[in-house]
């Protein structure tokens, strides 16, 4: 059996009687997209530091690489990537100075040509100081030191946070092309639509506990819709009798809400006899699917 | 010690030892100008002195005002401010900022995610805080050197001068290992270059208190000033063993201690 890139167990962190993240374990296996979702607040970036032993658990341990976090912390950041969620370089350097300083420590000499190919991705210029970027060019920075030495393992703590669609999906693009040289991702994120579409399995953390480790498909297969129709006429909620109806709220003016996860044909069947002003289907918010799927 | 990080910092760090270093040579080289009218007028500066309070003078670090008239008497008196004072709040402030920046600019992410341990940050920044310490007191004591030998109208002992300038390098790395010490053990680094400056600055007071001041003499005792001998013009002037023992123990003992709080300390950006 392969050691897990990424293998943590029983790992906690407390701040005197807080707990933050308790008695986490995970297991990422090699050459994995692995999304860690939960809301602000839930662990993620906990986790995510102590990896990067950034801080220290209070209880458990981790193991990157086969090796321990806080033992061999060189060796696996020799191997490992890390996009942090703060765009925060060096202001005072520019963007080409703070690159070949980040690839000097993997004793990158001629980081020239990696730098400008992922410079040219990301359409940064490479020539502007730090401190005059937008906060989505300081988020391009950030992604391109992480890649800059071809990590065997790459983690990013919410690393869209800034940038803009059309630049998300060159990232997106970029990350499965590295994850089919090899490249195992741990990614998190607390947009759930972005986890669905990269990775192809998740742990949904909240309150430091993993609630569920899963795949996205049989996530997918329960997928949530928050869902609100405005009707001319007056509709009682006791008349949605089909199943996968949660929540159903008669509200002012004609309107019904509900949480709605079964059949979509059964809700159009549904509304096909109806006069309808208005309807909205949107993606719940994350606590909505805490609280509709895992009950807590 | 990682060399890319050094020479990052001591490329950071470039300028502003170089305004200190000018700061300090300037006042040093005008200060010690006024030596020479000042020695054509002895006597009557002199006697304009003695009716100064002697308290007074003591709190401008004069003990003896016949000291005045040699030079490198004259020297230790009116330089001790700079040299000194100014000298160890440049490193304060350097030391107590190479660290805690890192994680207040949030770079801290950036540097501690490279293939460096902690160890490996905190000696390397260690070293570039030293040689900063040590660039400062060697060219501010050359710039008093050669201030000296302009200036002077009788000779003065070279190895009295080197004491005098072993001790004021030693009281700026003291303050030196102090400020790492704080920036370990402090949490919010906005404040600590004003409490930097101030902790050097309440020494300062501490010591001068102590020596106009006969009933809290002993209160000088608490200030690293107090272990600096300003008595160059004794014929017997050295190295005092125990106050160079005070300075390498204790600042030793805040640099050891520092280095084992940064290994296990948790970053917050």
């Amino acid at each position: 059996m392969r050691t897990p890139v990424i293998d943590i167990t029983d790992l906690s962190k407390s701040y005197g009687k807080i707990s933050a993240i308790e008695h986490i374990d995970l297991a990422i296996e090699e050459g994995e997209i692995f999304g860690f979702i939960g809301p602000n607040g839930a662990g993620k970036s906990t986790t995510i530091r102590i990896l990067m032993n950034l801080i220290f658990p209070s209880g458990g341990n981790a193991r990157i690489l086969g090796m321990d976090v806080i033992r061999k912390t060189r060796e696996i950041k020799r191997r490992t990537g890390y996009i942090p969620s703060d765009a925060n370089a060096y202001s005072s350097m520019d963007v080409n100075e703070f690159l070949n300083y980040c690839a000097s420590f993997y004793g990158i000499r001629n980081g020239e040509g990696r730098i400008r190919e992922l410079c040219g991705l990301f359409e940064l210029d490479s020539k502007r100081r730090i401190g005059d970027l937008s906060l989505g060019n300081k988020k391009k920075v950030s992604i391109v030191q992480g890649l800059i030495h071809n990590p065997e393992l790459l983690i990013m703590d919410e690393p869209t946070i800034g940038l803009d669609p059309l630049m998300q999906s060159v990232f997106f693009d970029q990350l499965r092309s590295e994850n089919r040289k090899g490249l195992t991702i741990f990614f998190s994120s607390h947009v759930l639509s972005e986890i669905q579409m990269f990775c192809r399995r998740v742990a949904i953390i909240r309150d430091g506990k993993i609630i569920q480790v899963e795949e996205i498909d049989s996530l997918r297969k329960k997928q949530l819709k928050k869902v609100f129709i405005e009707f001319t006429e007056p509709v009682k909620a006791a008349e949605l009798k089909f199943t996968g109806i949660q929540d159903p709220n008669e509200g002012p003016g004609n309107t019904l809400s509900f949480m709605f996860s079964g059949d979509l044909n059964q809700l159009t069947a549904f509304l096909a006899g109806k006069k309808i002003i208005n309807i909205m289907i949107e993606e719940p918010s994350l606590d909505e699917i805490f609280m509709h799927y895992y009950r807590i | 010690m990682n060399q890319v990080l050094f020479l990052k910092e001591m490329k950071r760090h470039a300028v502003s030892l170089v305004i200190w270093m000018t700061v300090i040579t300037i006042l040093i080289s005008v200060t010690m100008s006024v030596y020479q009218p000042f020695m054509e007028n002895q006597s009557k500066v002199l006697g304009m002195l003695s009716l100064i309070p002697k308290g007074a003078l003591q709190f401008k670090g004069i003990s003896n005002i016949s000291d005045l008239s040699s030079p490198l008497g004259f020297y230790a008196i009116n330089n001790v401010i700079y040299m000194m004072v100014l000298g160890s709040i440049f490193a304060i402030v350097t030391s107590s900022g190479i660290l805690l920046k890192e994680e207040y600019n949030k770079t801290a992410e950036y540097l501690l995610t490279r293939p460096v341990t902690r160890g490996e940050v905190f000696l390397t920044k260690l070293a570039v805080m030293s040689l900063n310490v040590l660039l400062i007191n060697v060219v501010t004591s050359l710039a008093g050197f050669i201030s000296l030998e302009i200036v002077k109208k009788t000779g003065f002992s070279i190895g009295s001068f080197l004491i005098l300038s072993l001790y004021t390098f030693l009281l700026n790395y003291f303050f030196g290992a102090a400020g790492l010490l704080l920036s370990t053990v402090v949490r919010r680094p906005k404040p600590i270059t004003t409490s930097s400056i101030g902790l050097v600055l309440i020494f300062y007071f501490i010591y001068t208190v102590s020596k106009i001041t006969e009933s809290v003499s002993k209160l000088g005792y608490l200030s690293p000033f107090r272990y600096v001998d300003l008595n160059v013009v004794n014929a017997g002037y050295k190295a005092d063993p125990l106050n160079i023992a005070f300075f390498l123990v204790l600042s030793s003992l805040m640099v050891g201690a520092s280095y084992r709080i940064y290994l296990r300390k948790d970053i917050y950006t």
